[in-house]
């Protein structure tokens, strides 16, 4: 499908727009900036020449941005693609804290998730010589990776982390004999990431494993290790992880060792991760509750 | 022999290590593995040193050094300084040096008879670093990238440098550095060589992540199949003894 004419009020100088430079621009903008994007549903991207059509165009007018001071504003064509091994390093680059600070083998999990070229999303930029990775989501089926040695440490962390002995039980079973309708969620991205992706990125993830497992569908679980923040109330790091936390079965929180940057206002909160197992029946409403979030924000 | 390890899940280990002919440095990191590593292969031959530099673990891309000396930039505290100048052996000599470029690693490459630097380096820069590392400095580009510090890593004996350099580019460096040169990848197709890996006449480091392929370019062009310390020592000792009484 051919792409729409962009409105341009004035003329804007093309932004460098590789990964360090971006994400430099965009954090010397003080408060209030608009990130512009466009997701369009023409083809985006080709490992073999084949597109995803996942995208929906935004609608620019409201989108204030062009009122703004010129460099307040950083133009970014954000674009899905399937996981390719190209992408390596910039996904291993944000699933580096995955599992705390623990050693492990990390680059066996990030060629899982490159592996699994029919589940799974990597946000780039449209034509970027880079290649930098803005975020990835996927999803893991435990069952058929058990024998990989990056699950296995993976499952041994996480009993490992969680000391309530009721969900000790259900997560050995998820993790154990139920491990074969069991997902693991892998969402990660850049923290200044534009929320309006994510309802797009949810929605075409779960479309793929509705794909991937149209059979299985039913019965699936789904669980997946998250960072939050807590000291008396709770601070979600990612808004789609209330939604979660709020559908889910049953949840634990643990502490987190690793180092995160810590905002001014956030500086009196713990750094926390959070594991949650969520029915797979309450992802449709997952979804619409994440529509209705970011749509209304 | 060349190694692969990690420091605490980063394949960067050129960032966290720097490592000569004489001495070996090593961030204080999480667990004690990157360090045992290191004390493993180096322990009898030369000094392995824990430090920080600046309060940070980016030791390897802060100072430049060979065997005959170490650069640290200004924001080294007088601590950190004593400590270094304490441990080292007592011909390396330690100097601070007042430099904007603070990150020396990543815009001095040296071996221990030439250095390249950064195109923008001061010119008292350059005269300390040929005095206190005593080698030739030479300004020069690779593949177009300024910081030469980090896209190439050389020894006396090798050196390789970023996948992207053209042959003119590579003959000349090599004509300058007087050692063979291979244009290669580390870790996994990245290009920047001396972040991923540390090299010295005998032995190298490289991140876990480095493929087979990566391995046997570093082990060949640094000339490191053969290579053991005390090779090194007994050619010298040749060179040394002029007469037996």
């Amino acid at each position: 499908m051919p792409r729409k004419p962009t409105r341009h009020h004035r003329l804007l100088p093309v932004q460098p727009l590789t990964f360090s430079p971006f994400a430099r621009s965009v954090a010397r903008v003080a408060t209030a900036y608009l990130v512009k994007h466009y997701l369009r549903d023409a083809p985006l991207k080709s490992a073999g020449d084949e597109f995803k059509e996942k995208l929906e165009k935004v609608d620019r007018q409201s989108e204030s941005s062009e009122d703004e001071e010129f460099d307040g504003v950083v133009q970014a064509d954000f674009a899905f693609f399937d996981p390719k091994p190209d992408d390596f390093h910039g996904v291993k680059t944000l699933l580096q804290s995955y599992l705390d600070n623990k050693q492990w083998d990390l680059s066996g999990f990030v060629d899982l998730i490159l592996g699994q070229t029919t589940v799974g999303t990597v946000v780039k930029l449209e034509d970027d010589e880079d290649n930098a990775v803005f975020s990835v989501i996927t999803a893991l089926n435990l069952g058929r990776y058990k024998d990989h040695k990056c699950i296995a440490e993976l499952k041994e962390f996480l009993l490992n982390i969680s000391h309530e002995k009721d969900k000790i039980g259900n997560l050995r079973s998820l993790l154990g004999d139920k491990a074969q309708n069991v997902g693991l969620l892998v969402s990660q991205r850049v923290v200044n990431l534009p929320p309006e992706l994510l309802p797009h990125l949810y929605d075409a993830l779960f479309d793929e494993v509705s794909w991937a497992t149209e059979d299985e569908r039913k019965n699936a679980n789904q669980k997946r290790p998250s960072t939050t923040d807590k000291d008396e109330a709770l601070i979600y790091i990612k808004p789609e992880e209330e939604i979660l936390h709020k559908l889910s079965m049953w949840s634990f929180l643990f502490p987190l060792q690793t180092q995160q940057v810590a905002t001014h206002e956030l500086k009196n909160y713990q750094l926390t991760g959070i594991v949650m197992a969520v029915k797979a029946e309450n992802i449709s409403s997952f979804q619409q509750q994440l529509h209705t979030l970011i749509n209304e924000s | 022999m060349a190694t692969r390890l990690q420091f605490e899940n980063s394949c960067d280990v050129g960032v966290f290590s720097k490592l000569t002919n004489a001495y070996c440095l090593v961030a204080i990191g999480g667990s004690e593995n990157f360090y045992s590593a290191f004390e493993s292969e180096l322990a009898d031959v030369i000094p392995v040193i824990k430090t920080s530099i600046a309060g940070t673990r980016i030791i390897g891309r802060l100072c430049a050094g060979n065997k005959k000396g170490l650069l640290v930039p200004h924001t080294t505290t007088d601590q950190e300084l004593q400590h270094l100048r304490n441990s080292l052996p007592d011909q390396v000599v330690v100097q601070r040096i007042e430099e904007k470029l603070s990150a020396l690693g990543n815009c001095i490459a040296c071996n221990d008879h030439v250095a390249l630097t950064h195109t923008d380096l001061d010119r008292e820069t350059e005269e300390i670093i040929a005095d206190v590392l005593g080698v030739e400095v030479f300004r020069q580009t690779i593949a177009g990238n300024i910081l030469v510090g980090s896209y190439c890593a050389f020894s006396n004996r090798g050196g390789l440098v970023h996948p992207h350099t053209s042959i003119e580019d590579l003959d000349e460096l090599s004509t300058l550095l007087q050692v063979p040169l291979v244009a290669g990848t580390i870790n996994r197709g990245s290009d920047v060589i001396a972040a991923g890996m540390t090299v010295n006449d005998w032995t190298a480091f490289c991140g876990s992540d480095t493929t087979a392929t990566e391995l046997s370019v570093i082990e060949s062009v640094f000339k490191l199949r053969e290579a053991q310390p005390s090779a090194i020592v007994d050619e010298m000792r040749k060179s040394l003894i002029d007469s037996y009484v």
